[in-house]
């Protein structure tokens, strides 16, 4: 016996290895009901150590490697070449205190258009808060497109958060260390993200092929879809919000595996494969920090006058209205008319302009205008206007001017 | 090629480096393969921790300590993907064994012989990988032959020059 283990000892030792990992994939690989393996999305407590224990050894090494990389980059161009950066720095500045108010005038827009999609009851989420974050290093593996990032847990990030750049989406954060965390690339073959084409509105799912080229799966052939479209995050799968930028459509080939559906090759919009810093979406609710708010007030204080101004400028509207002949109905009587209202400054009412009636159809001696006019009885009766003339606007029935001397 | 028995050689050939080599080699390794495919290419074309695996399984002639290292490495590489862990340990400690076991009985001190041993146990090494995942496990992994074949072509590239590097570390007698 003892010679046995002796004889054979080099083989039965691979042997524990090789069986002792199959047990343990076999602990993290179930069966589906079509008989297909999967993992879960969260590693088990074993597996998960055994994940920490190669971060926290490979992790840190790659980091120092990426930022003395960096460094030494950073030499060249922060201490050698400088040419017009202090005029080039004034300008920027002078911009980013334009943009910040700029900013938090539209922050306030935003605000208000939320209130009322929330008013529509109208799902819709906003990037409110964004870590950034410096991408190390990578899965070292073309079958796990996965990177990790400087940021982790003690930074706030949690798994699930959508990583991406100022040009499109680069991924989500799948694990999260205390110090680090591993982000899985919208190329990786496991990934998925709900996408829709700009102008067509069809709706795909994103996904990475073999060899990391981004593809749109699960569409129907379409005519209207042409190389060139771009294709935006639909919002639907809870990670990424709407209508980020995916990229466009690179090339359009039948699914072999389906019927009747193609498969859309894209260009991706961020450089995936080309990461130096992402942006963690840590928030899409609205929260703005204190400089944000302060932006804001800031920015209210500067609009006051406009604000003011404009206020004037609708009272001043609002007694021009007033004073249109029109508001006055020639056929109501006098205590029936609308009452102009008191102006603010305590002046008195205009006094009512006359109207005009318009003129009879058929005039006969009792329409308005067409009085008798008696002959004058006096000379200066002549040229004296006849006090009785009836005036549009006035009761018909007018009183004798010698009514005092009959009685 | 010199035909020498099994154990006569292995006391002969048997290399030996400072401890710190068999520690800082493999971490190297595992830095580099987590970081170079970000800086230099999207397409990993090399595979560091195997080529350190036939490196020394070859160099110690033991395939129990081939079998080890290759195990270990194949952990800590599962590890930092998101893919089961245990793949890449089986993969590798094969490879570990298979090439102590070649070292024993053929002259891996040559450089024909050492590029061709490495393509071929890449290949081995892929082949290895796709059964495990796709049979083993049953699980969907698309894959194309000739990543693969690049990836064989690279290593065996790259062994002309890292394993002359690490040739220079060892202990003379």
């Amino acid at each position: 016996m003892e010679s046995f283990f002796s004889r054979y000892r080099n083989l039965l030792v691979l042997f524990v290895l090789l069986i002792g990992q199959i047990v343990g994939l076999a602990v993290q690989v179930r069966r589906t009901a079509d008989g297909r393996g999967v993992i879960d999305e969260k590693d088990g407590p074993g597996v998960r150590l055994i994940r920490f224990w190669a971060e926290s050894m490979v992790v840190p090494f790659v980091g120092g490697v990426h930022y003395s990389r960096i460094g030494l980059g950073a030499l060249w161009q922060n201490y050698i070449d400088l040419h017009n950066v202090r005029q080039q720095n004034l300008d920027l500045q002078r911009t980013v205190d334009r943009l910040r108010l700029e900013q938090a005038s539209l922050m306030e827009d935003a605000k208000q258009g939320q209130r009322l999609q929330a008013l529509l009851d109208f799902q819709q989420k906003y990037i409110y808060s964004t870590l950034p974050a410096q991408a190390l290093g990578s899965s070292g593996s073309d079958q796990s497109r996965v990177f990790y990032v400087d940021k982790g847990s003690a930074d706030g990030l949690k798994p699930d958060m959508a990583v991406v750049t100022g040009d499109g989406i680069v991924g989500k954060v799948r694990d999260v260390f205390p110090h680090t965390a591993q982000v899985l690339a919208v190329n990786d073959q496991t990934a998925g993200a709900g996408v829709i084409l700009e102008t067509t509105r069809i709706r795909g799912i994103l996904r990475g092929d073999a060899n990391g080229r981004l593809e749109i799966v699960g569409i129907m052939a379409d005519q209207r879809i042409k190389p060139g479209e771009k294709v935006l995050t639909a919002g639907g799968d809870l990670i990424f919000p709407r209508g980020l930028p995916v990229g466009e459509v690179e090339k359009v080939v039948p699914d072999p595996d389906r019927d009747s559906h193609i498969i859309l090759y894209l260009k991706p919009a961020a450089h995936i494969d080309r990461l130096d810093e992402v942006l963690v979406i840590t928030s899409t609710e609205p929260r703005f920090n204190d400089q944000q708010q302060q932006d804001m007030d800031t920015s209210d204080a500067l609009k006051a006058p406009d604000v003011a101004a404009l206020k004037e400028q609708q009272k001043a509207s609002q007694v021009m209205a007033e004073r249109l002949p029109g508001l006055t109905d020639p056929n109501l009587p006098t205590d029936q008319q609308p009452q102009p209202q008191q102006l603010p400054d305590g002046a008195p009412p205009p006094p009512p302009t006359p109207t005009r009636a318009l003129p009879a159809l058929h005039p006969d001696r009792f329409s308005p205008g067409q009085a008798v006019q008696p002959k004058p009885t006096s000379p200066d009766a002549t040229t004296a206007p006849h006090p009785q003339a009836k005036t549009p606007g006035t009761t018909t029935h007018a009183a004798r001017p010698n009514d005092g001397r009959n009685q | 090629m010199s035909v020498l028995g099994i154990d006569s050689r292995r006391e002969i050939e048997i290399r030996r480096y400072p401890m710190l080599v068999y520690v800082l080699v493999p971490l190297l390794a595992l830095v580099l393969q987590a970081w170079l495919p970000r800086l230099v290419t999207p397409y990993v074309w090399f595979d560091f921790p195997l080529l350190i695996t036939v490196y020394f399984a070859m160099a110690r002639r033991s395939p129990i300590q081939g079998t080890t290292i290759g195990f270990i490495l194949g952990l800590l590489e599962d590890a930092l993907t998101h893919r089961p862990i245990g793949i890449n340990g089986i993969a590798k400690s094969i490879v570990g064994f298979l090439a102590a076991s070649v070292g024993v009985r053929i002259d891996v001190d040559n450089v024909t012989i050492r590029v061709i041993l490495t393509f071929l146990l890449s290949l081995l090494s892929s082949a290895t990988y796709l059964f495990v995942f796709r049979i083993l496990l049953g699980m969907v992994l698309e894959w194309t032959w000739y990543n693969e074949l690049f990836r064989a072509i690279g290593n065996a590239l790259i062994v002309l020059v890292l394993f002359h590097l690490l040739d220079r570390f060892k202990i003379r007698d």
